[in-house]
């Protein structure tokens, strides 16, 4: 990422009025809105085409009004595309987050009102076209609260908790402890607690972290 | 037994004692009565006597078993005027009362004839039956005249006295008139017996047994009565003859009884025709049994073909000229709904015609045959009409729901969520115009708004869950486990997607059943099972809770059930008190 030349995104929505005002947003926020289409289809033939560091997507798109968004990012992955993506979408569901995050690294997953929070919105694209991993806090909160028998997460303190969450969004331990005001080494102690009473590997990896959380989260 | 039916018993007991009293009374009185020299043979005088007894026994059975009263009564008729010759022996004397008794010495065989005639009904029906009627009760009459106002000594069956009544002496009158009425009972014989013997020849196999013994006897009957006329105009006698002659005689009671029992025998079969077709028998298999019922193979059903407008048998083959003409040797019964609609068109053997009642307990089984069956079908049709009327409104229903679960995607949340954007972009041009107070409300009112969007998104999933149209059961079922307060152990084996219909009210169903778990079950643990089992969807909803639900019990556990109804499904429910609820549901596959 460099400051003398900005990220140039790709907005892909049916609606016009939302084509638009995102791109308004990502530009006020500093990023170069490169191209703006209405279906899936037209991202990935763009996308073949390069130029692009990261694209917005929104998940209901024509024709079928179901699941464009993932299926265009799914080939957009399987071209060997490794450009930072972001769903968007009027739901929190966690079955479209962790299908987004099964592609692999640089993706992330909001819901469609974050376009309301600009630097969220901002900081989600930087954070996908760096490699990093976006999941929103709603979609979280919901599989924290599906209750299942024998729960795994009812074994965490409040603050390990907290720290679970924010991991689960995709956040670094450098962005945790940032979040919540503690020490980088606190919030590895957390970290490392939280992994060993999941049952979690330690992964090197940070994609896989939020991968393995997720999948733990919505297996329970 | 009715008190009625009692009295009626006795009055025809004490009818027929008195008559075989008086018919006793005769024969031996006028037996005893006749010098022993001129008597007839033992042999044939008790023959004679037993011919009234054959007859009142037959009356009694006739009574008993017979549709009408009167061949009864012509029984009973017969035993009284079966006056034997030698009576005169004894009434001889009284000049007042022999010319009366010979006048009426030959009505047993007007009597024999009638009752004839009125075989199997019980009535004269036709035109031939009521004219041999009349010309047999005419000369009967004229003879009866004749004979009782110009009797002299020279007929006088004996040394009886003068007779009473005479007016003059008209000797050869009297011996035509005498004569032709012998000749005339003998012809009329004959022609009844060669009526019924052509008609019973004519007839098929079947029907010939119905009237086998009647036509017969009559013919025996007649040809002895001939014989004797011809005997008694020469004057000849014939010892075998006579005897035949009331071997014959004899036989005719018998065989109208007979007949009337086979007819009875008939009607019982009708019954069982009436219950076949209660039990839905086809065309085919009802043309059938009627065949059987009526003992006669001739019998063909024609039903009435109302796309075509004419007659046609179950395999289609309309009917010939010849079939639907009566006139060909064969009766035609047309079967009509009560309406008057055409039903079917009989064509039975010509015999059978005279058993009306039997053909009109044919015809009301058939009426009723075709009536059930068009009840039955107009029912299937009627609950095939429901049946897919109710999948078309549950289809509609699942369709509006998508619909408007799209129309707010697409148009409500957009524009709320475009309207935040633009608020945001406000707000930030106010706090970089100073206008922090502006920016702060502006911040605010995209809160509430967001607010507003959160709640209009539960609102959108619950009307349709997008995540079902996208990803099925597969990924709906957990889901809406998930929502449940309940932990929920979810197993959903559905390789691929079903039919929108199906996946829907699946959905339903569990998120209903689910919700039913969470808010009467007060169970701890909850089990979800989906998966397609042969053609079916099996779904499966257990709970470890306090159990007692049942359809009828409460709103929610109803409106699954009519939800699986709807796609013609099944649903079992399972849930003793205290050991928690399991619902299974079973949806085909194939609609």
């Amino acid at each position: 990422m460099n400051d003398a030349s900005p990220l140039r995104v790709a907005i892909a929505d049916d609606a016009l009025l939302l084509r638009e005002g995102i791109a308004k947003v990502l530009e006020s926020g500093g990023l170069d809105v490169v191209a703006s289409v209405g279906t899936g289809d037209e991202l990935v033939r763009l996308v073949r085409d390069g130029g692009i560091d990261a694209a917005v997507l929104d998940i209901r798109m024509p024709p079928t009004h179901r699941d464009e968004g993932i299926v265009a990012l799914e080939q957009i992955r399987a071209s060997g595309s490794e450009i930072g993506v972001l769903l968007l979408s009027m739901y929190a569901t966690p079955e479209y987050a962790l299908r987004v995050m099964q592609t692999g690294s640089g993706t992330g997953y909001l819901l469609k009102e974050r376009v309301s929070e600009p630097e969220t919105l901002v900081r989600a694209i930087e954070t996908v076209a760096g490699g990093g991993s976006v999941v929103d806090p709603e979609v979280v909160e919901q599989l924290v609260k599906r209750s299942r028998a024998d729960d795994p997460i009812s074994r965490l303190t409040e603050r390990e908790r907290s720290v679970l969450e924010l991991m689960a969004q995709g956040y670094s331990n450098g962005g945790i402890a940032q979040t919540l005001f503690l020490g980088l080494k606190t919030v590895e102690t957390h970290v490392r607690s939280i992994l060993q009473k999941l049952d979690l590997e330690e992964s090197p990896e940070h994609h896989r972290r939020v991968l393995a959380v997720l999948t733990l989260l919505g297996e329970r | 037994m009715a008190p009625g039916r009692k009295g009626r018993i006795i009055r025809r007991t004490i009818t027929i004692s008195l008559a075989v009293a008086l018919s006793l009374a005769m024969e031996i009185g006028g037996y005893l009565a006749t010098p022993a020299a001129e008597r007839a043979e033992v042999s044939y005088s008790t023959l004679h006597a037993i011919v009234p007894l054959v007859f009142a026994a037959c009356a009694g059975v006739a009574w008993h078993i017979g549709p009408a009263r009167t061949p009864a009564r012509l029984m009973i008729a017969f035993v009284v005027l079966w006056i034997p010759q030698s009576v005169y022996r004894i009434i001889g004397e009284w000049e007042w009362v022999w010319p009366i008794v010979r006048g009426v010495d030959l009505a047993w065989a007007v009597i024999a004839g009638i009752l004839v005639l009125v075989y199997p009904k019980g009535r004269l029906s036709g035109r031939f039956e009521r004219t041999i009627a009349a010309i047999a009760l005419v000369s009967f009459l004229v003879n009866l005249v004749v004979v009782v106002l110009f009797a002299g000594p020279e007929a006088n069956p004996c040394d009886c006295a003068p007779n009473a009544y005479r007016i003059g002496e008209a000797p050869a009158l009297f011996a035509a008139v005498d004569l032709g009425y012998r000749v005339v009972g003998g012809a009329l014989a004959l022609v009844i017996a060669g009526r019924l013997l052509v008609r019973w020849m004519r007839a098929s196999v079947p029907a010939r047994t119905v009237a086998f013994l009647m036509p017969v006897a009559l013919l025996a009957w007649a040809l002895t009565l001939a014989a004797q006329a011809v005997n008694y105009a020469t004057a000849a006698e014939d010892g075998v003859l006579a005897t035949v002659s009331l071997v014959a005689i004899a036989s005719i009671p018998v065989s109208f009884d007979a007949g009337i029992a086979h007819a009875r025998n008939m009607r019982a079969r009708v019954a069982d025709l009436m219950r076949i077709t209660r039990e839905g028998a086809d065309r085919g298999l009802w043309a059938e049994s009627l065949a059987r019922t009526l003992r006669d193979d001739s019998v063909r059903v024609y039903w009435w073909d109302e796309a075509k407008g004419r007659y046609a048998d179950a395999a289609g083959t309309p009917i010939t000229d010849e079939d639907a003409d009566p006139r060909h040797g064969h009766g035609v019964l047309p079967v009509a709904s009560p309406l008057g609609a055409p039903i079917a068109l009989i064509r039975h053997d010509r015999v059978l015609t005279d058993n009306m009642r039997l053909l009109d307990g044919v015809s009301s089984a058939l009426r009723l045959s075709v009536d059930n069956g068009r009840l039955r079908s107009e029912i299937e049709r009627t609950l095939e009409q429901v049946r897919l009327s109710r999948q078309r409104i549950v289809e509609a229903g699942v369709e509006a729901r998508r619909r408007i679960e799209r129309d707010l995607h697409d148009g409500a949340q957009q524009h709320l969520v475009s309207l935040g954007m633009r608020l945001r972009l406000a707000a930030n041009a106010a706090r970089d115009a100073g206008q922090a107070g502006l920016a702060e409300d502006l911040e605010q009112t995209i809160t509430t708004l967001n607010q507003a969007l959160r709640e209009l998104r539960e609102l959108a999933h619950g009307i349709h869950p997008s995540l079902l149209s996208s990803g099925g059961l597969a990924l709906a079922v957990p889901e809406v486990a998930g929502r449940c307060p309940v932990p929920v152990d979810v197993d959903v084996q559905a390789e691929g997607r079903l039919p929108e219909i199906i996946e829907s009210t699946a959905y339903f169903v569990l998120a209903e059943a689910l919700a039913n778990v969470a808010k009467h079950s007060r169970a701890t643990r909850a089990w979800v099972r989906a998966n397609v089992v042969g053609d079916e969807l099996v779904l499966e909803v257990r709970d470890n809770g306090v159990g007692g639900a049942s359809v009828d019990a409460g709103t929610g556990m109803l409106g699954i059930a009519d939800r699986i109804d709807a796609v013609g499904g099944t649903i079992t429910v399972s849930s003793p008190p205290g050991a928690g609820t399991t619902i299974i549901m079973r949806i085909p596959l194939d609609g």
